[in-house]
């Protein structure tokens, strides 16, 4: 009851704040809630909001997809091979540190200005969070489990099904977690700074326009669609982790 | 150096015997060997006819200090892990580890309990459980109540020895408690350290069954206890 008070209150002072940046102005044009909410209802009533979500999501689902189907197994198999994992991982922390400013021309040589190319931004935002996830939880795995699991005649596919792999999940999913936020973050920069689809569309034309309620709102519009996503991977992770103390 | 050298003990079926010696005497190293995790340089360990020869045998199943469940089983997969390991069909293995639940004293509403929600004796308790349901023939345990406070330690020292003479398992308990030793076994053998070796084999003619009996307040208890500690404090 109480952190729903405190979450309350902080919303109610964060909409506080809003308001008087807009009313000070900190800068021209400088939308209020209430224009941005408004304008957020227009941009959904007239279509063009879920238009371009749909658009976008369709990088977001193959990039992010691709980052789990292979950033997952990946993290495995570097868990389970110590040496390929050692030699694997210096790549992995490179990717991580490259600036994205770097990463755009190469992407567009490669994949030309495409909902592909948004999707390879949003893979490489995202997957390397996923592999180094799979690949911690993987070498946790406690030692006694796999001499315990030995005693009982576990073969090593028994030992990596029965005790690393559950062991792991965790952290797998954890860094899922990690990743789908990530992932939101790779699709913004890309359609903002790779080419104009979707959701970085809408933001990019509003802004040309000077209609900065309409750039707030499908900035709130993403920020909103995020949360949901989060929110219901973390219900999927409460679900599957129920044993926790 | 080696581990251990020189060790030729044998032990009767049904026997309960206890190994014990200070830090550095081998005595985990000679349990885990019997289990086959360890490899024997030279030598040999059988279980009846069969040569331990690696782990996983039907022969001998190992109870561990730190309980070794996993934390995302309930009490009952846990306990129907070995059998689980092995192939055995759901409706058995589930029918086998009730049993063996039952035989710990875990029957009923803490099949379903999660590691996380039990005591570290109830852990135990199932990890006991889960050694017996894949019914061997040895039961090793590695200092099976040291993480466990002292009363419920007593309970399930009794409560071993009620399922063991039900049972009669051959143990071998590895434990650095002279009257853990004393109160549980026939037989406690001595190690002395580095190299392991064995210093004495310590015979205990206690009656039993003495978890009925009142065997710790006893003259004799005490008197044996006292001479097994007078034997390690020389190594110290």
């Amino acid at each position: 009851m109480k952190v729903a008070l405190l979450r309350g209150a902080s919303l109610v002072a964060f909409l506080a704040l809003w308001q008087w940046a807009a009313w000070v102005p900190v800068s021209f044009n400088f939308p209020t809630p209430w224009a941005t909410l408004a304008a957020l209802a227009a941009l959904l009533g007239s279509g063009a909001l879920l238009q371009a979500t749909a658009t976008s999501l369709q990088s977001l689902v193959l990039g992010f997809g691709a980052a789990i189907a292979i950033g997952v197994p990946l993290g495995l198999a570097m868990g389970v091979a110590r040496g390929f994992g050692r030699v694997v991982r210096v790549y992995i922390d490179l990717l991580i540190a490259l600036p994205t400013a770097a990463l755009i021309p190469l992407v567009i040589l490669s994949f030309g200005i495409s909902i592909a190319a948004s999707a390879v931004i949003v893979f490489v935002f995202s997957a390397p969070f996923i592999t180094m996830n799979a690949y911690g939880g993987v070498r946790d795995t406690r030692p006694r489990l796999v001499e315990m699991a030995r005693t009982f005649g576990a073969s090593w596919l028994q030992l990596f099904g029965r005790v690393v792999l559950p062991s792991a999940l965790p952290m797998i999913l954890a860094g899922m977690r990690l990743g789908l936020s990530r992932a939101f973050l790779g699709l913004i920069v890309a359609e903002l700074l790779l080419s104009p689809f979707g959701l970085g569309k809408l933001i990019m034309n509003s802004r040309s326009m000077f209609e900065h309620d309409k750039m707030f709102a499908t900035v709130l519009w993403t920020l909103i669609l995020s949360g949901a996503a989060l929110a219901l991977l973390a219900k999927l992770e409460g679900r599957m982790l129920r044993w926790r103390a | 150096m080696q581990a251990l050298v020189g060790i030729d003990i044998e032990v009767k079926a049904g026997e309960f015997l206890s190994l014990i010696g200070p830090s550095g005497c081998g005595k985990t190293t000679l349990l885990k060997s019997i289990a086959g995790l360890q490899p024997v340089e030279a030598g040999r360990i059988t279980i009846g006819a069969r040569a331990v020869t690696g782990p996983g045998g039907a022969e001998a199943s190992l109870v561990f200090q730190d309980f070794a469940l996993l934390p995302w089983a309930t009490a009952l997969e846990n306990a129907e892990f070995g059998l689980r390991l092995r192939g055995v069909p759901a409706a058995e293995r589930a029918v086998a580890a009730r049993r063996a639940l039952a035989k710990v004293g875990l029957a009923g509403s803490f099949e379903q309990a999660y590691p996380s929600q039990l005591s570290g004796g109830m852990q135990q308790r199932v990890g006991l459980a889960r050694a017996l349901a894949v019914n061997p023939q040895v039961l090793l345990m590695d200092e099976p109540f040291a993480s466990i406070d002292e009363q419920t330690r007593r309970i399930l020292q009794d409560d071993l020895l009620r399922m063991w003479s039900e049972e009669r398992k051959t143990v071998v308990l590895v434990t650095h408690s002279m009257e853990e030793a004393i109160y549980l076994s026939d037989r406690v053998v001595v190690l002395s350290p580095r190299p392991g070796k064995v210093h004495r084999v310590f015979e205990v003619p206690l009656p039993r069954p003495r978890e009925a009996l009142d065997v710790r307040a006893s003259g004799e208890f005490a008197r044996l206890v006292d001479e097994l500690w007078r034997i390690l404090k020389k190594m110290q």
